[in-house]
């Protein structure tokens, strides 16, 4: 050891302890910054799956032929003219009360099902309805 | 090792020193520098005997607050060095000794044993082992027979003290080593802190996981990606509509009447009955506050409420 580095001896034990404090703290918030980028990358893909998941679930449904085969029912069948091919439905619903064309319109809104047409006409006191859809 | 290096031994006829090498030396001081004292306590530890050692100097010392303790168990007694540092150091300097260089200091009492013969210091002065205590004596009154020796390394006590360096070190050696270890203790404690971190992300890997497990069709990304833009352009567009649909409905009440309403991909079309002018203003109102697009059928009070999809 040089003289002039004897001298300086205490501050370079201090100095040196110094850097290893440095060094241990750009490992810290390295290896935070990394995890946290790394969290956030699985935090969003996780968050897409999930979206990706529930709009499958929704609009990917496969009860919903079924779902829609119940707005016959709600209706008497002379007032219904339906034609059902494969996952399209044209629907024509002639001289519906106020209360069953509501109860329709609260059927369809909760359908998930692609709208083609909704076409509605009051006469009267009753409603005529043109509905096409696809899911 | 402090041991193999040179043994100079330090008294107040010395010359000057003329060494320039830069390596380390070990100094060891004769009774000049020092006063002992002998004395057996009632004490198991040194630190219980270094607290009463300015108290046996009391009298014998002129200011025992300049002067510090070097203090060493012997078989009975313990043995108490009293020096005063500063003028050690200032000697040292005056006779060309740089107190970087020195790596060791000792006291003659330390090695006592090994002072069989005596030792010359400079033309007058001998140092000799009197009666279990080394004594600086006039060289004249040496016996015939006593023949002198010189110090080597063989003298070099185990135990030896550091010299601070004040003059240009900022820092003394405990506090150096006090602050040292809390930077390393710091040190230690972030490198621990960062190699542990990053055990929270497994719970959302572990639901990623029973997810996929679940829909094996998603696990492709390229799939994943053009399920999702399949299915958010069919929500969007199908939102839109029943959100229309809905904002139409608030928009019946008495004397307010749904006439017609067409709605397609492209867009829709409403035909509102108005029974008078209050009503027509209001589903105006309405309309606006919908940020629907209204307009009036001339000549009538009804209205028409139109959009794109």
């Amino acid at each position: 050891m040089t003289q002039q580095l004897k001298a300086y001896k205490n501050e370079i034990i201090v100095a040196l302890a110094l850097l290893l404090l440095i060094i241990a703290l750009s490992y810290k918030h390295q290896k935070v910054s990394s995890i946290n980028n790394e969290k956030s990358g699985a935090t969003s893909s996780l968050q897409e799956l999930k979206e990706v998941i529930a709009l499958k679930k929704v609009w990917g449904d496969k009860k919903i032929t079924k779902k829609v085969q119940s707005l016959q029912k709600i209706v008497s069948p002379s007032k219904i003219k339906w034609s059902l091919k494969g996952k399209k439905l044209t629907a024509t619903f002639k001289n519906l009360s106020n209360q069953e064309f509501n109860r329709i319109m609260v059927k369809i809104m909760n359908f998930a099902v692609e709208i083609q047409k909704l076409d509605v006409r009051k006469t009267g006191t009753s409603y005529q309805m043109e509905f096409k859809c696809k899911w | 090792m402090e041991n193999d290096k040179p043994l100079i031994l330090v008294h107040s006829q010395m010359k000057y020193f003329a060494s320039t090498s830069t390596e380390g030396i070990n100094i060891m001081l004769t009774p000049q520098f020092y006063t002992i004292k002998r004395e057996s306590l009632p004490v198991q530890y040194t630190y219980q005997a270094k607290r009463i050692a300015a108290s046996l100097f009391e009298g014998l010392l002129e200011n025992t607050q300049n002067y510090q303790y070097l203090i060493l168990k012997e078989v009975d007694t313990w043995l108490f060095i009293a020096y005063d540092i500063e003028k050690i150091k200032s000697f040292l300097t005056s006779k060309g000794l740089h107190l970087t260089n020195i790596s060791k200091m000792y006291f003659a009492e330390q090695s006592i044993e090994k002072f069989k013969a005596p030792i010359l210091l400079g033309d007058k002065d001998a140092l000799v082992n009197l009666d279990g205590t080394m004594t600086v004596i006039p060289q004249i009154v040496l016996q015939a027979d006593e023949i002198p020796k010189k110090i080597d390394k063989s003298f070099t006590p185990k135990k030896g003290l550091v010299l601070e360096v004040r003059s240009k070190a900022f820092l003394s050696n405990t506090e150096a080593y006090v602050l040292a270890a809390l930077l390393v203790l710091f040190s230690v404690i972030y490198f621990i802190e960062g190699s542990r971190y990053g055990g929270e992300d497994a719970v959302q890997n572990a639901q990623m996981k029973r997810l996929l497990e679940n829909y094996p069709s998603l696990e492709n990304n390229y799939k994943r990606e053009s399920i999702a833009n399949k299915y958010k352009a069919i929500d969007e567009k199908e939102r839109k509509k029943r959100d229309v649909i809905k904002s139409l409905s608030h928009m019946i009440f008495k004397g307010s009447i749904l006439t017609s309403l067409a709605l397609n991909d492209k867009g829709f079309q409403a035909h509102f009955s108005c029974k008078d002018v209050s009503v027509s203003k209001k589903l105006k109102d309405l309309a606006k506050k919908e940020k629907l697009n209204i307009s009036q059928i001339s000549k009538s009070r009804d209205l028409k409420i139109e959009g794109k999809l």
